[in-house]
């Protein structure tokens, strides 16, 4: 664990130092507080610090106040180690945000134990954030494939859309469904089908590029927001995620299992300023048309207006 | 009524010292060498603190000897700290004066002491 002492008395600062060193922590030992702030308010900085209060250019109350303000990403646990004793002093170094308050000089043993009092809270902090993490992932994520699950994938595509808008760019959608997945299903089992829709969303992310969006909207279904691609490239793309499918059969309890899918594909370059379901409805078409067509194939949505009419309802958004 | 200890406080309280540094007599050696150089520079910059009459350095000063002698255990030293830091309070020249005296003779053996306690330690 690391640890930064900061105390402008050399002699103090080095037993403390080697004190610290015997109990395997690494140490960070400074003389200044505005030095001590610097490091603790960092990142990745130290998350245990102990600080001398009389110190050059910040006091160790100050380094208190400074760390709590800026950092609150993670938790710092800070302890005053002062020759200030009175019970004023106490008060005023713990309203400054320290956590813990020791008296110089200090006794090993009970330095020791405080800090390890200090390291069970950040564990306990660490284990809190970690669970947080786990919710959220959670809430957004699908938990038999590990994409977006529906909810989150619309709300990226509205931010997109939006953002495309904004900055006039160009952001395109793609809907695959998995051909036949019914069979897969009813012939070798809802395990298997798992493990094929698990394969299939592997291969579309790896399919696309690391900033666009792969989701599972439904059943089989999944929708892909791709930004900044206008709709040849979209095509090329649609094109590569089918091709990662269809080329190798997946692996299942049942053994090998051929799999493809249709897709249909809409770029919003050609469609201009539409809601978000108009643009779900016809890229739902597409794919309807590419199912038509004999599945295993992709197929681009055409407008029926030219992209610079716009729907009265929109036409006062788009100012 | 308890009859007083007649047991004068020593110089350095010994077994405080090495208890502190886990009996590591390298570290004690570290910091003795330390001292030999810091305290020197903080006692001149206090006596120069003091004939200026710079209370808030003299207090700066007082306070920083004050941590480096705790930590050595050199209680009767301390406590001499701890009074000229307090009189650093007081604008009475003559009171700082005779407290920095007071400060002045029970340091004056304390290297010695330090020096025989690192000895007695062994290597």
């Amino acid at each position: 664990m690391r640890i930064l002492i900061a105390d402008d008395d050399v002699l103090s600062l080095r037993l403390l130092e080697r004190t610290l060193e015997r109990c395997g922590y690494e140490v960070t030992a400074v003389q200044n507080g505005r030095v001590a702030a610097e490091h603790l308010c960092r990142h990745d900085g130290p998350r245990l610090a102990l600080l001398d209060w009389v110190m050059p250019e910040l006091d160790g109350p100050a380094v208190c106040r400074q760390v709590r303000q800026k950092r609150q990403q993670v938790y710092v646990h800070m302890v005053l180690l002062t020759s200030k004793e009175s019970k004023q002093d106490v008060i005023e170094g713990l309203e400054s945000g320290a956590d813990d308050y020791l008296i110089k000089p200090f006794d090993s043993a009970e330095l020791k134990a405080r800090l390890r009092t200090g390291l069970r809270i950040l564990q306990l902090e660490d284990r809190l954030v970690e669970a947080r993490e786990d919710m959220r992932f959670k809430a957004t994520h699908d938990p038999l494939t590990g994409l977006f699950n529906r909810g989150i994938i619309m709300d990226l595509l509205s931010r997109e859309l939006s953002r495309t808008h904004r900055e006039n760019g160009c952001t395109t959608i793609l809907l695959g469904d998995v051909d036949h997945f019914k069979d897969v299903n009813d012939t070798l089992g809802h395990i298997a089908g798992d493990e094929v829709l698990r394969e299939v969303a592997r291969r579309m992310v790896a399919s696309v590029r690391s900033y666009d969006y792969v989701g599972r909207y439904g059943g089989e279904e999944f929708l892909v927001v791709l930004n900044n691609c206008d709709a040849s490239a979209s095509l090329l793309r649609a094109e590569q995620i089918r091709r990662a499918i269809a080329s190798v059969p997946v692996q299942t309890i049942r053994g090998p299992n051929s799999v493809t899918m249709s897709l249909g594909v809409i770029s919003s370059r050609d469609w201009g300023l539409r809601p978000v379901e108009e643009l779900l409805q016809e890229v739902d078409v597409a794919l309807y048309k590419a199912k038509a067509a004999g599945r295993n194939c992709v197929k681009l949505a055409s407008p029926h207006v030219p992209p610079n009419v716009l729907p009265q309802s929109l036409e006062g958004q788009s100012k | 009524m308890q009859p007083k200890d007649p047991t004068p406080e020593p110089i350095v309280n010994e077994a405080e010292l090495l208890a502190r540094v886990d009996n590591d007599t390298g570290l004690l050696r570290e910091l003795i060498a330390i001292f030999k150089i810091e305290f020197p520079r903080h006692l001149s910059e206090l006596r120069e603190a003091i004939g200026q009459g710079n209370l808030k350095s003299v207090r700066k000063s007082c306070h920083t000897m004050r941590g480096m002698l705790l930590s050595l255990g050199a209680t009767r030293a301390t406590a001499a700290a701890a009074q000229l830091e307090q009189s650093g309070d007081s604008s009475d020249g003559a009171e700082l004066k005779s407290a920095l005296a007071r400060f002045e003779s029970e340091v004056m053996n304390l290297l010695p002491a330090l020096e025989a306690c690192v000895a007695k330690a062994g290597p």
